[in-house]
């Protein structure tokens, strides 16, 4: 399950990081990366 | 470069920079701050030792045994199993650190829920730790955890928890508490492992007494009390009556046959031991505490407190002068030393003393840093 629940981390990380690289307005573009914030950490299981 | 990727470079910068401070903070959180053997340690296991499938994993623990030169009955103290609530915690440390026992076995696991210390709560406010000076003028500093097993080692939580052993339905987030997960089982989840390797230890050593050491919230019901399974209920009320002549007043509770999974239940039930657990107030895991830092940690002053007592709404007396820590954990070590007389008194063949235990008065006036040994 941990797995499973990792891979939806994952891939939702790399959907954030991507639409903060497409965004042309960059307070979304900030908003993303707010969001990667926490992805980022449980990915790499650090918090 | 376009000008949405030049502010999509500097954001993502910014944002790695945050995540490598956060980064450092949480990882620091990890490391185990070392607890010094005193003259009763005779060896320090693994709790892999009682339940290899623990071994390698967050949830490994350390058990300290100290043995007395005569034989006796055994005692087991489990500080940590709330690593939010110091008091237990730092009992078990100055127990290793000072005690010596003269009969019987005491056992003493400091971090019942080790990957608990390695994390703390959210959107608590909590400090990382807190600090006692020693006489020799060291800093000994020790980490405020969290309630419950670090999520980064068990995850995710169910949207409900059913205790294995009694289908009892809890919320989610308890599946990571030790104190609801007893008496364990080997395929279940991390939390559930480590409450079947106490239970083994307890089996394994015939452990005759299990003490858990606990903190509540001051207005929570059940505080400055003693829980006790009905087969403890005799030895613990003599512990009351002990404790009332030293002028320390302590609740009995009946340990509820309705509520599952905690140790004063399901380790009385699934072992011989007699369990019991022990809570002191402890303001800063409270709903209706102010600032939360490592003062109020210490010395449990906390205004909002003490106009809840005015209002009526606490179940312990609150005023100006807190609950500071050395009377909370004070009250855990007298009474570990009442329980060792009570044994000692209801089952004379096999006695438990214990020597060099720091006595309340004494915390009281010199602090729970005198009683610390100096860290290498």
């Amino acid at each position: 399950m941990k797995i499973i629940y990792l891979a939806i981390g994952a891939s939702v990380l790399i959907l954030t990081v991507w639409n903060l690289w497409t965004e042309k307005d960059w307070r979304k573009q900030a908003t993303a990366a707010m969001v990667a914030v926490p992805l980022l950490l449980r990915v790499l299981l650090i918090k | 470069m376009k000008k949405h990727q030049t502010s999509a470079a500097i954001i993502s910068v910014l944002t790695l920079a945050a995540c490598a401070v956060a980064s450092a903070t949480f990882l620091e959180h990890r490391k185990v701050e070392p607890i010094v053997s005193g003259p009763g340690v005779s060896e320090i296991a693994k709790l892999s030792k009682w339940y290899p499938g623990l071994a390698g994993t967050p949830a490994d623990t350390d058990v300290y045994i100290l043995r007395g030169k005569a034989p006796g009955a055994s005692m087991l103290v489990l500080g940590g199993t709330h690593p939010n609530e110091p008091s237990g915690f730092l009992s078990a440390v100055l127990l290793i650190e000072n005690a010596v026992p003269v009969s019987g076995t005491l056992y003493v696991i400091p971090r019942a829920n080790n990957s608990g210390f390695s994390h703390n709560d959210p959107q608590e406010g909590a400090p990382t730790g807190y600090h006692f000076t020693l006489p020799d003028g060291q800093a000994r500093f020790f980490r405020y955890g969290s309630r419950a097993t670090n999520p980064v080692d068990q995850w995710p939580d169910p949207d409900v928890y059913i205790h294995a052993a009694s289908g009892q339905a809890l919320s989610g987030n308890e599946t990571r508490n030790l104190n609801r997960g007893y008496p364990g089982r080997t395929d279940g989840t991390l939390t559930e492992k480590a409450c079947y390797g106490i239970t083994q230890l307890i089996r394994a050593e015939k452990i005759s007494i299990s003490i858990d050491l606990h903190e509540a919230s001051p207005e929570y019901p059940v505080i400055n009390a003693i829980v006790a399974h009905e087969r403890a209920m005799p030895v613990a009320s003599q512990v009351v009556l002990g404790l009332e002549f030293s002028d320390i007043k302590i609740g009995l509770e009946p340990s509820p046959k309705n509520l599952r999974g905690l140790t004063h239940r399901e380790l009385g039930d699934a072992t011989d031991t007699l369990a019991v657990l022990m809570e002191t107030a402890n303001a800063s895991q409270g709903r209706l505490r102010g600032r939360t830092d490592e003062a109020l940690v210490l010395t449990g002053i906390d205004p909002y407190y003490v106009k809840a007592q005015k209002l009526g709404r606490l179940y312990v007396p609150y005023d100006e002068k807190g609950h500071p820590i050395e009377e909370r954990v004070g009250r855990h070590l007298t009474a570990i030393v009442e329980f060792a007389l009570a044994m000692s008194s209801e089952y004379p063949d096999s006695p438990l003393e214990f020597q060099g235990v720091p006595e309340y008065q004494a915390l009281a006036e010199r602090g729970v840093g005198a009683f610390l040994r100096t860290a290498p």
